[in-house]
C-alpha cells in the first residue's frame, strides 16, 4: 500500500544520526541511576531459584563404595526422609546399570532413577555400535557430560559409578555440579562423615571378600546410628570380574543389637532422679 | 530446623482402668545427629504423678528441676503430695509467665487424682491446657503417635494390656521420624505399683528385639522386675 507508516517514520527519526556519535552513547542522569537502582536491588529470578531449593531435597542419605583387591564393594542405605518425617524404610538406592555396572542414588530420587537408566540405554547403545562393552571410564563421562548440561537447572545428583570392565575395578564419583572424580574410596551423603571414620579406619586394598563386605556393613551401620537422616537396611553389592552379586541385606535395628548386645544389668541407682550437673 | 525439632522427643501418655501409662523415646539428637540413646524425659514428681517432658533439651532439664522444687516446697508447706490438677496449673502458669521468652518444652503431665482416676494432659510452649480423657502425646514423632494411639487405644484397659498398647505405638511412630528412636522408656503406674520398662528397638523401630529390663530400688510403691 502507499500510505506512510507512522511508527516507521518515527523509527527514522529516533535513528537520526545524532545518536550513533559515541558520547551520545550512555550517561550517567537521573533516569539511568534510576533504572541501574532498580535492577540491581531487584531479584528477577528469585522465583526460579526458590523453585529450585524447594525440589532439591537435601541429599539425606549414606552411600559408599571402595576398591580393593577383588573388586568393588558397594553398599547403602535404605531410608527417603523428608525433612523429619520418615517416607519410606525401603528404598532402592543401589540402582543396576547393567550386569557389570552399578550406580549409587543420593540426593534426588527420581532425578538418579531416570538418569541411571539413561545412562544404562546409552551403555547398550555403545555396546551394539561397537561390538564391545562400554568401560566404567566412558559410562561416568557420559553421565557427566549430560549433568553438566543441566548444571544450574535444579538437578539433585551425587552418584558413584562402580563397575568392573577390561583395565580392570572401576569407581568414579559423579555428581550434578558437573564434577566427575575418579578414586579408590567414596562416600556421598547426609551420614558420609561417619561412614567414612570407620571406612578410612578398616580399609586395606588387600582384604577378602567377606572381610570387605563386612567393612562396608558396618560403616553403614555406624552412619545410620549417628545420622537420622539414614536408616532402614543396610544392603551390601560386590561387582567382580563377572559382573555385580548381591551379598546381604541387613536391617540396621538388627545389626544395632548384634555389634552391641544388650547386657541386663542391675541398675544401683533410681532411674527416675537426673544425677546433679 | 526450628528449635521445636532441634532435639527429637516422641512423648505418649495413656489411661486405662484406674491406671496410666507415660512412655518416651530415650534418643537426645542435635538436628540429625544422634548424641544419646539414654536420656531421661520422664520424671517422677510423686508417687502418682509423671511428667514427661519434649522438646528442647535443656529445658527439658531446667523444667524438671524447677517443678521438682516446686513439688517438694509445697510438701513441706502442705504437708502432702499435689494433686495432678493442681500440677497441671502451676506447670501452665510457669510456661505462660515466661510468654516473652517461652520455654521450647511441651509437657505431658499424668497422675492418679482423687479415687485413683487416672489424669492426663498435655500443653504446648505457652502453657495452655489440653486434657483428655484417652491419650496424649506430644514430640516431634506427634502427629505419628496420633494416628498409632487413636487406632490402638481401647477404654479401660487392664494394667498389662495398657503396656503392650503404648509400647506397640511408642514404636511404630518413632518407626517414622528421623529425629527420635533408639529404645523407650515407659512407666505404667497403678495405684499400687509403678513399672518401668525399657523397650529396645532400632532406629526406625524396626523388628525389634524386645528385651525390656527394668529395676529400680525404690520408695514406697512397689516395684516390679519386667521382662516383656
Amino acid at each position: 500500500s502507499l500510505e506512510r507508516n507512522h511508527s516507521f517514520q518515527l523509527l527514522l527519526r529516533f535513528n537520526s544520526i545524532r545518536f550513533y556519535k559515541y558520547e551520545y552513547r550512555f550517561q550517567w542522569n537521573w533516569i539511568t541511576i534510576f533504572f541501574s537502582f532498580i535492577y540491581w536491588n531487584t531479584d528477577f529470578d528469585g522465583f526460579q531459584k526458590k523453585a529450585i531449593q524447594m525440589v532439591k531435597p537435601a541429599k539425606g542419605t549414606t552411600t559408599l563404595a571402595f576398591i580393593f583387591k577383588e573388586g568393588v564393594m558397594v553398599a547403602a542405605d535404605s531410608r527417603a526422609s523428608m525433612g523429619g518425617y520418615i517416607s519410606s524404610q525401603s528404598v532402592k538406592k543401589i540402582i543396576e546399570i547393567n550386569p557389570y555396572m552399578l550406580g549409587t542414588m543420593a540426593g534426588g530420587a527420581a532425578d538418579c532413577q531416570f538418569w541411571h537408566r539413561n545412562l544404562g540405554i546409552k551403555c547398550r547403545l555403545h555396546e551394539l555400535a561397537n561390538k564391545r562393552r562400554i568401560s566404567v571410564t566412558g559410562a561416568s563421562k557420559l553421565l557427566a557430560n549430560i549433568l553438566y548440561s543441566y548444571r544450574g537447572m535444579g538437578l539433585s545428583v551425587g552418584t558413584m559409578i562402580a563397575g568392573w570392565d577390561e583395565t580392570g575395578p572401576g569407581l568414579y564419583y559423579v555428581d550434578s555440579e558437573g564434577g566427575r572424580l575418579k578414586g579408590t574410596r567414596f562416600s556421598v551423603g547426609s551420614g558420609s562423615p561417619y561412614a567414612y571414620g570407620v571406612l578410612d579406619n578398616g580399609y586395606r586394598y588387600d582384604m577378602s571378600i567377606e572381610e570387605a563386605a563386612e567393612l562396608a556393613r558396618r560403616s553403614i551401620y555406624h552412619a545410620t546410628f549417628r545420622d537420622g537422616a539414614s536408616g532402614g537396611v543396610a544392603s551390601v553389592y560386590y561387582v567382580g570380574p563377572n559382573g555385580w552379586k548381591k551379598l546381604s541385606g541387613d536391617d540396621v535395628g538388627e545389626l544395632h543389637y548384634m555389634y552391641y548386645p544388650v547386657v541386663p544389668s542391675t541398675v544401683e541407682q533410681e532411674m527416675a532422679e537426673v544425677p546433679g550437673a | 530446623m526450628s528449635f521445636v525439632q532441634y532435639n527429637g522427643s516422641a512423648l505418649v501418655a495413656m489411661t486405662g482402668k484406674n491406671c496410666f501409662a507415660v512412655a518416651s523415646n530415650r534418643h537426645l539428637g542435635v538436628q540429625h545427629q544422634t548424641v544419646a540413646t539414654d536420656f531421661q524425659r520422664v520424671f517422677k514428681i510423686h508417687e502418682k504423678l509423671y511428667i514427661g517432658l519434649a522438646g528442647s533439651a535443656s529445658d527439658v532439664q531446667t523444667l524438671h528441676e524447677l517443678l521438682d522444687n516446686r513439688h517438694k516446697f509445697y510438701q513441706l508447706q502442705q504437708e502432702r503430695d499435689m494433686k495432678p490438677e493442681a500440677f497441671a496449673n502451676i506447670v501452665s502458669q510457669i510456661l505462660y509467665k515466661k510468654k516473652s521468652a517461652p520455654y521450647v518444652c511441651q509437657p505431658v503431665i499424668a497422675g492418679l487424682g482423687d479415687d485413683d482416676k487416672p489424669f492426663i494432659c498435655t500443653m504446648d510452649s505457652f502453657g495452655a491446657k489440653k486434657l483428655a480423657k484417652d491419650f496424649v502425646v506430644a514430640g516431634t514423632a506427634s502427629k505419628s503417635l496420633y494416628g498409632a494411639c487413636e487406632a490402638m487405644y481401647k477404654s479401660d484397659m487392664e494394667p498389662d494390656e495398657l503396656l503392650e498398647t503404648v509400647s506397640q505405638a511408642l514404636q511404630a511412630s518413632v518407626g517414622r521420624d528421623c529425629l527420635s528412636g533408639w529404645s523407650g522408656l515407659v512407666f505404667l503406674v497403678t495405684p499400687t505399683e509403678v513399672r518401668e520398662t525399657i523397650l529396645n528397638f532400632g532406629a526406625g523401630g524396626g523388628p525389634a528385639a524386645p528385651v525390656a529390663l527394668a529395676a529400680s530400688g525404690g520408695a514406697a510403691a512397689k516395684k516390679k522386675k519386667e521382662e516383656a
